[in-house]
């Protein structure tokens, strides 16, 4: 079990398909992970089994449904069953740590950017999302530049771990916060560690040198 | 009137045989219930009526995708009726993403030894537990449910204190595990 799950509310939206695009897949990462939080998970989603099974049929004039049904009959024509699919397609050795939700947002191209020559990172890009969403990865023992952010800020541990203020976080653990308080995560001994993290913009820095690079930040170039 | 393991049975055969009146029997049960669901979030009937048959239509592609030892029908049919909700608010006010990356999350693949939550007993324990929730605890329930809200929106709306939203959820949703784990090893 997961020392640090994802708070039950932010489960709750997240299978009532209420979250933003960057938010929803660190949540889905998390969940991919955690057995925990992926029973709760399946228990919400059927709960929303039941409130559609509860559902008196809505209420439409006699003959309408079977109208709509015919019209959804003569569209099957063309769309074929689709065969059950083959679990384990996965990408290049490269990604082998990447959790199946991740898949389909990597491409065989993606490398990692060195940024400020502590760590690396891969720019997620999560269409109509305003989150800013990237995979990080840090070399063992090596910390982030210290910084905060002025929205809220989601983090899940995809390999090895880190420790920051407030705990120690392991493979599938999450994160959630206010971003405003100032925090270094530094990566545990072992593999190097990826995370995905999702900020609303911008990510401020603090530290003394970090403080003149913020005009950068805020741009996007870094 | 359609049981759970009649659903199921429905979209076996059309899994294996691509059963069209399998297909019509489903889509009666479930398509006004979908459409009655999704006007709830205050869509309108011809919006809703459109998602309900996206969804219907999701359920013939995928059904041999359909594991009813992990998910009953209705379960299952949430989940694709939440995603085409989703597609088509972001059709609307967003650039549209890929069903799919949504119904990959809990394929089967995932499924390793956990299956100690029984679709069948979690549907009807859910069913039953429903009616136990406090007028309190259910408003925030069907507030995300039904209009895609989160629990800070959810706050903002009833004009609530967020920790006291929060606290209710969980009440909520801890009555859900305990009503549940008399079924979990």
């Amino acid at each position: 079990m997961s020392r640090h799950p994802a708070p039950e509310e932010l489960l709750l939206d997240y299978v009532a398909g209420a979250l933003p695009a960057g938010p929803s897949l660190a949540v889905a990462l998390h969940v991919s992970l955690d057995p925990h939080s992926r029973r709760m998970v399946e228990r919400l989603n059927a709960l929303g089994g039941a409130l559609i099974e509860r559902e008196p049929a809505a209420e439409v004039a006699v003959g309408d449904d079977d109208a709509a049904l015919e019209r959804t009959l003569a569209r099957l024509g063309e769309i074929s069953v689709e065969r059950r699919p083959t679990p384990g397609a996965r990408l290049s050795a490269a990604f082998d740590w990447a959790p199946a939700p991740l898949v389909p947002h990597l491409r065989p191209g993606m490398g990692w950017r060195r940024v400020l020559g502590k760590f690396d990172e891969i720019r997620l890009d999560l269409p109509g999302d305003f989150h800013r969403v990237s995979l990080l990865r840090l070399e063992a023992g090596r910390g982030l530049p210290q910084h905060k952010h002025s929205g809220y800020e989601y983090t899940v541990v995809l390999q090895g771990g880190y420790t920051d203020e407030t705990g120690n976080y392991g493979v599938g653990d999450f994160a959630v916060g206010p971003g405003s308080v100032r925090h270094e995560p530094i990566a545990d001994q072992g593999e190097p560690c990826i995370a995905m993290i999702v900020v609303e913009q911008p990510i401020v820095l603090t530290g003394p040198v970090g403080r003149w690079l913020n005009p950068l930040v805020s741009r996007g170039l870094i | 009137m359609l049981s759970a393991d009649e659903a199921a049975d429905l979209i076996e055969a059309i899994a294996t045989r691509q059963d069209r009146a399998a297909f019509a029997s489903l889509f009666r049960h479930f398509a006004p219930r979908v459409k009655a669901f999704i006007m709830r979030g205050g869509a309108d009937a011809e919006a809703a009526q459109e998602v309900a048959q996206e969804a219907l239509i999701m359920v013939w592609r995928k059904a041999a995708s359909f594991d009813r030892t992990r998910a009953s029908a209705a379960t299952w049919l949430y989940t694709i009726a939440r995603n085409k909700r989703i597609d088509h608010l972001r059709r609307n006010n967003r650039p549209a993403i890929d069903t799919e990356d949504w119904l990959t999350v809990f394929a089967p693949e995932d499924a390793d030894a956990d299956k100690s939550v029984l679709a069948g007993q979690t549907y009807t324990r859910v069913k039953e537990l429903l009616g136990g929730l406090s007028a309190d605890q259910l408003v925030v329930i069907e507030k995300a449910f039904f209009e895609d809200k989160t629990h800070t929106v959810i706050a903002e709306e009833l004009k609530l204190p967020l920790g006291t939203v929060k606290s209710r959820i969980r009440l909520a949703l801890g009555r859900l595990r305990d009503a549940l784990e008399k079924d979990e090893p």
